[in-house]
């Protein structure tokens, strides 16, 4: 079954907060609120640290993980939050009526209401430009091309971002169509059994993953 | 997260009004409070009426609530149905106890399935904020908890109506009592897991929120410590501690027009107490976003 989601290795992001900005550019997020948030772990002693000054630290862009089982669809009373035959989960904000019970039951408090509009929001995983052929906003604009968008149903080598190099064509327009480098091309190797996390699991599934190596994970799984 | 007085409002009303409904069926099964019956009834659904008019304030978007409601695995859904469950066994109560030859009387089934649905309803209600994302909401001690404040609200006031009605107090003077200390243990075992829930969230270390560079790292260990005067003092001893010590006064002395009113304010003074702490403690399990 088709489950789209966003694979991040944290080992190649730099902290550059561009696929945050990005979002915001992109999806009108109003000023105060995010739909993905970058977080620095850490600084961390490093397992078998000899002085206080043997540290390390990553990255962790945080969003909706568009989840296998989401709770936030199951205590909806409209089911304005439902689950798409892509994986996404998403909003029909027609349908919202601001109670915020999913707001509560999201184990990652992604969720906000917008006070404006007076539903709740998140990220929609751009299905804007998703549905064109696209890659999510985040994606194309990472500054460390750490982040990779697929089907996992294909496997995570699949994943795809925009190309890199001095010869590709990075013009706008094919930043969301073709000029693609995949995951598996990209990326350096990792063991999936040990340097593949989610955020913690409380029955909810959350289908996005972050590639980290060489590094301790925090936060349980 | 921020603190829901409409849901505050709403879920202390609803405890309120169930457990004395509740009450007043446990008296009509006995035979007792028949004076207090119609009062009792009023009463009842007005808590209820006010109850459902607070919670249309937590609705942003009310005037839609027909838009595909109806979820079934929404707990709100499950409430709306258990209190338009209630709604009808009240009618049907208030319709026999009307027929009936004294005015003030219905089928012993009735007053059965009368208490039986008020239990479902306060047990649905606080089960649809237990959910596995709020380690500190996650509990069944929080359901057993929401009951006990129905035992005690419903049967002090119950026990006041039927003084303040002339009835004899004594049939409701134990359930009054046994409602009070149920609803004191159940305070102190939800006061025990809030406050141990500190421990029961994802810890990651130190880490830095670029959008709040000034904003302390979340702790649930220390808002767990901060909520604890207000969770002991408010929740506990003035919550629990009190109403239990006035249920005694009362059935000692009868007086329970002084007595049963200083358990129902002591208890409601609490149940709004623990609802602070039960929302200030209310964090998400990866509470750093």
């Amino acid at each position: 079954m088709t489950q789209y989601a966003i694979i991040t290795d944290l080992n190649r992001c730099v902290g550059c907060l561009a696929c945050m900005v990005a979002c915001k550019a992109v999806n009108n997020v109003p000023i105060g609120s995010y739909w993905n948030k970058v977080l620095r772990i850490g600084p961390s002693l490093k397992e078998g640290a000899t002085s206080s000054r043997d540290v390390e630290m990553y990255y962790l862009p945080v969003g909706c993980q568009h989840c296998a089982d989401p709770e936030c669809v199951k205590v909806c009373p409209t089911g304005a939050s439902h689950k798409l035959e892509d994986g996404t989960v998403q909003i029909d904000k027609s349908k919202c009526i601001g109670c915020q019970f999913c707001a509560m039951a999201c184990p990652y408090n992604v969720r906000y209401l917008n006070e404006e509009e007076r539903v709740v929001e998140k990220c929609t995983l751009c299905e804007q430009i998703v549905g064109q052929g696209g890659l999510p906003q985040c994606v194309i604009q990472c500054g460390g091309r750490a982040r990779f968008f697929g089907d996992k149903e294909k496997g995570i080598e699949s994943f795809e971002a925009p190309a890199v190099g001095y010869d590709v064509d990075r013009s706008y327009d094919n930043l969301y169509t073709g000029n693609r480098v995949t995951l598996g091309e990209l990326a350096q190797d990792f063991d999936e059994a040990t340097d593949l996390h989610r955020l913690p699991d409380v029955g909810n599934g959350p289908e996005f993953s972050f590639i980290l190596r060489n590094r301790e994970w925090k936060g349980g799984e | 997260m921020e603190l829901q007085w409409p849901l505050i409002a709403f879920t202390t009303l609803v405890a309120w009004s169930a457990g004395l409904f509740a009450s007043q069926s446990l008296m009509a099964l006995v035979g007792a409070g028949k004076k207090s019956q119609m009062a009792a009834w009023v009463a009842s659904a007005v808590l209820l009426a006010v109850g459902g008019i607070a919670v249309f304030f937590h609705l942003e978007h009310w005037e839609r609530i027909f838009n595909g409601f109806g979820h079934l695995t929404s707990g709100i859904t499950q409430e709306l149905i258990a209190i338009v469950v209630l709604a009808v066994v009240a009618v049907v109560y208030l319709v026999m106890m009307r027929k009936s030859p004294d005015g003030a009387s219905v089928p012993k089934w009735l007053a059965g399935v009368s208490i039986a649905v008020c239990v479902v309803l306060v047990a649905v209600m606080a089960h649809s904020y237990t959910m596995a994302a709020r380690p500190a909401w996650d509990s069944v001690l929080w359901i057993l908890y929401v009951l006990g404040n129905a035992c005690v609200l419903g049967s002090a006031t119950m026990a006041v109506v039927m003084s303040l009605k002339g009835d004899d107090v004594k049939p409701v003077a134990l359930p009054a009592l046994v409602g009070s200390a149920l609803a004191a243990v159940t305070a102190i075992a939800f006061a025990a897991f809030l406050q141990a829930s500190g421990g029961s969230f994802a810890e990651v270390g130190f880490y830095f929120d670029p959008t709040h560079p000034t904003k302390a790292m979340a702790d649930a260990g220390a808002a767990a410590s901060a909520q604890a005067p207000l969770l002991w003092g408010g929740a506990v001893a003035v919550g629990a501690l009190v109403p239990l010590a006035a249920a005694f006064m009362g059935k000692r002395t009868s007086n329970w027009k002084l007595w049963g009113a200083i358990a129902v304010a002591a208890a409601l003074v609490g149940a709004v107490c623990l609802r602070i702490v039960f929302y200030n403690l209310g964090l998400s399990v990866f509470m750093f976003y």
